[in-house]
């Protein structure tokens, strides 16, 4: 396990909801690993959890309940003062770059700070690694003396990626990075963070709510819905192959730009529930096409498919959890 | 004769600056249109591209300093730019209609989804009340809206994404407009409500026999939900044409560049095209408006292009166009 | 405002910038900025514009009307009216700006520790403050001087002390809204320590309100130590100063003397007047919608 950076189990995260003494069950007890040089991808809907869980397994929130460990260290109850130096191994970006940077601070001084903050370089060399940094996202250095209001959301999101792997940290969460952006611009970043997954031996967790982009970027897939994670599987198995009941569908809905591809849709009735009062048993049961009486009751157990895929689903056991295609 | 037929709409930006120096700005340049009933143009582009601008332009709903400058917008055989505004009134919300994104700042806050159903109605016609009621009722059934009778005293925050966008669609319909014209409709929701929303919205305009319009950045909502499609850039029509001929055969650079940056058909460590900045409408280059991130670009483009005929349906405006350009595979320029 | 990428173009330059901004947005905030500069010129170079010494006494021209050799007369001592005006300028400004300086000192990292820590510290701190406020300030300045001695340098803390709390809670209300937005929240993932994130990130985004204040709070100062002045308490005959001279002067309107107070009182409004349309006029430029009411 030695090239394992981050481990999480039994996730829970609760968040009080109004003053009524009701609870948005954000995270319902999920357990994650992420190794050096791989990129977890993680899909959902609203309500599904996956904003928190980033920001948990950073302590940029704390969780409930659950044990999360870092570079083989427990970080789970460490106070805050103890997780900032640790820090300079684990970075985040953010979904909005417009609202993630200082409107007030210089692009060069933001790029900077970590370098500023962990690892206290002389002004000299701090300059010349900013630069260097702007360099390798592909940001003219012209930029370094501006503010973020003259730069277009392309570029601040690379500037908010070069500000994470300044400090060459060991695990970059990313959180929705390009969902912001217009189309034309995000193959770029998409391009960008591939480079640097090569280049680097860093673990990467990205976040998003669009398959494609997922399907693009991540070495293997966690489906979560409600605050679970109903599957988890290499990526080219997750399209070829999906095994709960929920991916089938989301991979279903999804609009390729080909008008070619026929859509085989399996219209799901429903939204999707609260996390404030969350259905039992199976939280999917309320929309699932395939959920039978059982499903109602008992909460499942994330079961091995295989070596490397698992899924939460009563209906594996009489391999009836697969949707019939003439379903719509 | 076409059901609305826009040509050559010229919107303006149109103000002083703080320096006190008049400034204008092409935001809509030479736009041209068509559509009948039971056809659904889906309009794309990325931001600032002016597609918003087109519909409000067409509803006359422009505020300072946006300002029609010229061009004319024919509805059902009138001249919607020098009507009175008292006319378009009668025409907006009940012949031509509008869906938004994010249908819960659209939605009244402080009065019950019913009422507002019914108030739509009643601005429109002289009918009584209770016909009114009726209607609102058949119309949240269509929408597919469950539990009609009880929802119809719901407030607006009691109701989900999907619900309240439903409830737009509804207000809507109310008046059985020969118009849709739908800005984003599902941006925001959830992929397997965006399905739901989608279908219905295609149900509809088949069963009342509507024209369309969909404005969106989604090329897949286009790619299966449209079937006239028109791209547009920094205020122009780039492309338009039916929508096998524009998405399976695209001739104008920009319309291929953002095929290509679909995540499907990207490849990652090959060479793909790479976007730029959005266009700054007060510095627009001379010529052709995309010239500064076209692969093809070569000193011709310092010409305005014209917009070449590639069939019947299928037009773009480029000196190069050509569904057979490739610019796909060229090198692109690293921007933005 | 637009922040401008100039660490290389030089302060004089900025300044005359920013001058040339506020000329153009606001012509309240203009004309507050020539009185200003007025006054501070006349307190700068106060030797130019003197006519005579200020503390000497011409005792055979006592309360003299105002003549081409004494502009505005000479006062119960024999001293000259004008030139004892214009020397007073230093001490408007010797006041008003270190007590304004204070007050930021002591109420800018006071308002934003409450903002961003909230709890227990805030309700403390900010009860403090309540309190400082609804306690009548020239008594509770009179009581402190009265007892720590009459100094200029007393007045000024007390002023500056007394005044912090305008300072701490407008700041306070912006970091309030601050501290949960994303670039807070990125900062602290970059792994920010406190003081930085509330130094370096919280108190550029919130200094604004606090900043349009300073001209308004040092009107303030200037009238109340003029009061205090006035009350006997501070600064004392023969002093230049225009709340001490107001005082001496106050005697004599009765016996139609009326040089003697109202000079030193016209500019004491002058320059209150100048320093509330300054702050004023700022007001407006910062925030576009009261511009837009305009």
């Amino acid at each position: 396990m030695a090239d394992v950076i981050l481990q999480a189990k039994n996730l829970v995260k609760r968040f009080p909801a109004g003053r009524s003494g009701s609870f948005v069950n954000a995270v319902n007890g999920v357990d994650l690993t992420i190794r050096r040089g791989e990129v977890l991808g993680m899909v959902g809907e609203s309500g599904s959890g996956k904003s928190t869980i980033g920001r948990t397994i950073l302590r940029l929130t704390n969780p409930t309940e659950g044990q999360i460990s870092f570079d083989g260290k427990d970080i789970t109850k460490l106070a805050d003062k103890a997780v900032r130096p640790l820090r300079k191994d684990m970075q985040m970006v953010f979904q909005d770059p417009w609202s993630a940077l200082n409107p007030r601070m210089k692009i060069g001084d933001l790029i900077a700070e970590p370098l500023r903050i962990h690892l206290n370089m002389s002004r000299s060399e701090c300059r010349d690694r900013t630069e260097m940094l702007a360099r390798r996202v592909g940001l003219s250095t012209n930029f370094l003396n501006r503010t973020p209001s003259a730069l277009s959301g392309g570029q601040l999101q690379r500037v908010c990626i070069a500000r994470a792997i300044a400090t060459n940290p060991k695990l970059i969460v990313l959180d929705e990075p390009t969902s912001s952006l217009d189309l034309s611009v995000r193959a770029g970043i998409l391009e960008l963070l591939q480079e640097l997954r090569a280049k680097t031996e860093a673990g990467f967790l990205f976040i998003s709510h669009d398959l494609g982009t997922i399907k693009l970027i991540s070495d293997r897939i966690a489906v979560l819905y409600l605050g679970r994670i109903v599957e988890e599987v290499p990526k080219y198995k997750l399209f070829s192959e999906p095994s709960h009941p929920y991916s089938q569908s989301l991979l279903s809905a999804h609009l390729p730009s080909d008008p070619n591809v026929p859509l085989q849709r399996m219209a799901l009735q429903g939204e999707i529930p609260s996390p404030i009062n969350p259905p039992s048993g199976c939280s999917f049961h309320t929309r699932c096409p395939v959920a039978v009486a059982e499903c109602k009751r008992i909460q499942p157990l994330p079961e091995k498919i295989s070596a490397d895929h698992l899924a939460r689903c009563l209906r594996l056991k009489d391999g009836k959890n697969i949707i019939p295609r003439d379903q719509k | 004769m076409s059901l609305l037929s826009v040509k050559d709409l010229q919107t303006h930006f149109i103000f002083h600056d703080i320096d006190n120096q008049l400034r204008e700005a092409r935001a809509l340049n030479n736009v041209n249109l068509s559509l009948d009933a039971g056809q659904i143009l889906g309009i794309v582009g990325e931001t600032g591209a002016g597609k918003s601008l087109t519909a409000q332009s067409i509803c006359g709903l422009l505020r300072p300093p946006a300002r029609i400058v010229g061009g004319s917008v024919v509805f059902d055989g009138r001249e919607l730019l020098t009507l009175p505004e008292e006319e378009l009134n009668n025409i907006r919300g009940a012949d031509i209609a509008m869906v938004v994104q994010n249908p819960r700042s659209s939605l009244d806050p402080l009065t019950r989804i019913g009422e507002q159903l019914v108030r739509i109605h009643q601005t429109h016609t002289s009918g009584p009340l209770d016909g009114s009621r009726q209607k609102a009722m058949e119309m949240m059934q269509a929408v597919g809206i469950p539990d009609p009778q009880r929802r119809f005293t719901a407030w607006p925050h009691e109701l989900s994404g999907g619900m309240a966008q439903r409830v737009l669609i509804a207000m809507a319909l109310m008046n059985e407009p020969k118009l849709l014209i739908a800005d984003e409709p599902t941006t925001g929701l959830d992929v397997t409500v965006q399905a739901q929303i989608l279908d219905l919205l295609k149900e509809l305009v088949a069963r009342f026999d509507m024209a369309s319009m969909i404005i969106t950045h989604d090329l897949g909502i286009v790619a299966h939900y449209c079937d006239q499609v028109a791209v547009m850039f920094a205020g122009e029509i780039v492309e338009q044409g039916t929508l096998r001929d524009v998405f399976l055969q695209p001739a104008h650079p920009y319309t291929q560049q953002l095929l290509a940056s679909t995540p499907e058909r990207i490849k990652l460590g090959a060479e793909t095209p790479l976007g730029g900045q959005p266009p700054d409408l007060f510095n627009l280059p001379v010529g052709c408006l995309s010239q500064d991130r076209c692969p093809l670009a070569t000193d011709i483009c310092r010409t305005s292009p014209p917009m070449v005929n590639l069939s019947i349906d299928h037009s773009a405006r480029c000196h190069f166009a050509n569904p057979n350009n490739k610019t796909a595979k060229s090198k692109g320029k690293k921007n933005g | 405002m637009n922040s401008t990428h100039s660490d290389q173009v030089s302060l004089a330059t900025r300044i005359g910038n920013r001058l040339r901004g506020i000329s153009r947005l606001s012509p309240t905030a203009t004309a507050g900025v020539v009185i200003i500069l007025l006054f501070g010129i006349l307190a700068l170079f106060s030797d130019l514009f003197m006519t005579h010494d200020p503390v000497s006494s011409y005792p055979d021209r006592i309360l003299q009307a105002p003549s081409a050799q004494h502009w505005f007369g000479t006062d119960g001592n024999g001293m000259d009216v004008f030139s004892r005006v214009i020397y007073g300028a230093k001490f408007g400004f010797g006041i008003a700006i270190p007590a304004v300086i204070i007050a930021v000192i002591i109420g800018v990292p006071v308002g934003l520790v409450a903002g961003y820590r909230g709890g227990i510290l805030d309700e403390v701190l900010m009860r403090i403050f309540d309190g400082l406020r609804v306690f009548p300030s020239i008594i509770l300045a009179l009581a402190v001087v009265a007892a720590t001695g009459q100094s200029l340098i007393n007045v000024v803390l007390v002023l500056g002390f007394l005044d912090s709390p305008v300072f701490a809670r407008l700041v306070r209300a912006e970091v309030l809204a601050l501290r949960s937005s994303i670039f807070v929240e990125s900062a602290v993932a970059v792994g920010n320590p406190t003081w930085r994130i509330l130094f370096l990130h919280l108190l550029p985004n919130s200094i604004q309100g606090a900043m349009a204040q300073t001209a308004v709070r040092a009107a303030w100062a200037v009238r109340i130590s003029a009061t205090l002045a006035f009350l006997g308490v501070g600064i004392q005959a023969p002093t230049p100063e225009w709340g001490a001279m107001i005082r001496q002067g106050a005697e004599f309107m009765v016996t139609g003397q009326w040089w003697v107070a109202i000079f030193p009182g016209l500019a004491l409004i002058f320059l209150v007047f100048g320093l509330n349309l300054f702050g004023d006029g700022i007001q407006d430029i910062l925030d576009p919608r009261r511009r837009a009411s305009k």
